[in-house]
This record gives structure tokens, sequence and C-alpha cells, in this order.
């Protein structure tokens, strides 16, 4: 039966799809239902669907594909870019100067401590919605990199666009998304306690 | 033909493409070889592979909501 073979390959991926649909939509409702469309269209072309090949990936094409298209017929790119942007290593970059602001209180304390600190008191959904802030233009590379090991080929495929314009968007993506988990970890105080941590060891 | 050399600089450049393998293979192995006698470079690129390795967990581990697939199923019933 297709329809028993189709649901026993999308169970597997489901959860990346949803998880792609969050960082897409910005929305828990609009990701379920963006994920159910895609599934009906990835259905009605399952005839299409290589057998032995990667069926997340192609799962994951079809929803981006159909919140593109959702999204072209409502309206346009809207998000502006601040020209403005973070360096790449952005995480270090700031724990270092933080660790050179605190001096000898911070003595023997590695950027890389810093960022530790940092990813471990980051839980899953505060890093997901960090993506999901990312202007427009970042967010889809973005969340199919860090959702799939696809290479920069295979995602610049998938979104019809040049390679040249998914590796700079990707690599500004990053340096963005370090940018906001920086600002997280501040607001929650993890650079502090970071920091304070040595003080108190 | 000398191999490729890399200073710091040119390396760091490098850092996002070296990590996810996207340098021609000449590019990637002079990057390997400057981490090889740079500490400082090899340790700031070790911190960005862990960092990213870390966030491709964390959102790996999100669950879709229970019932997702039933009620995908059931909407491809109603097709059929």
């Amino acid at each position: 039966m297709a329809a028993d073979e189709f649901t026993a390959l999308l169970e597997p991926a489901l959860s990346r799809a949803y998880t792609l649909a969050l960082h897409l939509t910005r929305n828990p409702a609009d990701a379920e239902d963006l994920v159910q469309d895609a599934a009906l269209l990835a259905y009605r072309g399952f005839g299409t669907f290589e057998r032995g090949t990667n069926f997340r990936a192609w799962f994951l094409r079809i929803v981006t594909n159909t919140f593109l298209s959702a999204r072209r017929k409502k309206r346009p790119e809207t998000d502006a870019v601040s020209l403005d942007d973070p360096p790449n290593a952005y995480l270090q970059r700031q724990a270092l100067d933080r660790i050179a602001d605190a001096g000898s209180l911070a003595d023997g304390l590695s950027g890389g401590d810093v960022v530790r600190a940092v990813v471990e008191g980051l839980d899953a959904e505060q890093v997901s919605r960090a993506i999901g802030e990312l202007p427009d233009e970042f967010r889809a590379v973005a969340s199919l990199y860090f959702l799939d090991d696809l290479s920069y080929q295979q995602i610049a495929d998938t979104l019809a666009i040049p390679v040249g314009t998914v590796r700079s968007r990707l690599h500004r993506g990053r340096a963005l998304l370090q940018q906001r988990l920086w600002r997280m970890a501040e607001d929650y105080g993890l650079v502090s306690s970071a920091l304070a941590g040595r003080r108190q060891a | 033909m000398s191999p490729l050399s890399l200073d710091c600089k040119e390396t760091f450049r490098r850092l996002d493409d070296y990590l996810d393998r996207e340098l021609t293979p000449e590019e990637q192995a002079a990057v390997a070889r400057h981490l090889e006698i740079c500490a400082g470079c090899a340790g700031e690129f070790a911190v960005e592979g862990r960092l990213l390795d870390a966030l491709k967990a964390k959102l790996r581990r999100i669950a879709a909501p229970a019932g997702l697939l039933d009620r995908i199923a059931a909407r491809i019933a109603a097709e059929r």
C-alpha cells in the first residue's frame, strides 16, 4: 500500500520537518498546518520519489517549497537586513571580550568555557526560537543546514538558488544566530554565571 | 608547485567552509596544515566545531506534536 509505505517513511522525518516548519512560520499552529499540507502534497507526488534515496531530504524540500509558495502569494519579503553584520565566531569574540573585561577575576577561563556554558544553558526551544528570529532570507538556509546534513549544493538545489548565495547566506546567518544566542545568554544571566562560577571556584 | 600556505587571517576567513568541508581539497589541506602548527587557530576552530555540533544536536531533539502523524494519515485516508 502506497499510503502505508509513505507514512512509514514520513514518521522518522516528521520531527525535523516540524522543526523546519517552526523556523519558517515562527508559530507552532502554522508549523503544524504547513507540515500537514506538505505531507499531503508529498503523498500526491509520492510516485516521483525515487525509492532508496533520502526521503527526509525530499520531504524537507517539499516543506520548504510549500512555505515559500504560500508566502509568495501572500506578501513579498519585507525583512530588512542590517548592513552591520556581526563577525564570524561571534560567541567566541564576545566571550573573550568579557573575559578580558573581568581581568584577573576570570583567570584561567577560556573563550571555549564561556561558549560551552552559553550553549549548555540554552534549551532546544530557545535555540530554535533564535533561528526563527533570523530574517527571511537566512532562515530557510540556516534551518536546513542545522536540521539535516546537507551540502551547500543540496541546500541550493532545495531552494533553487545559486550555491554562492547559500554560502553567503549561511555564513551571515550563522553569525546573526550567534549574535542572537549571545543576547539571549546575556538576558538569562548565563554569561555572568559562567564568569561568576570561575570566581567562586 | 609548493603547497598553498595560509596565515592566521587567511585561515580564519575559511573557518565556516572548513568546518562544513566545503573548501577545495587543496584549501582544506592548507587549513589543516595551519591548524597543526598554530595552537591559537586550532583552539578557535575546535570551539566553533563543538558549538555547531551542540546546536545541531539540540535542534534535532525537538519532537513533532503528539498525534501529528495520525492527523496526516487521516487526511491521506480522506483523499483516497
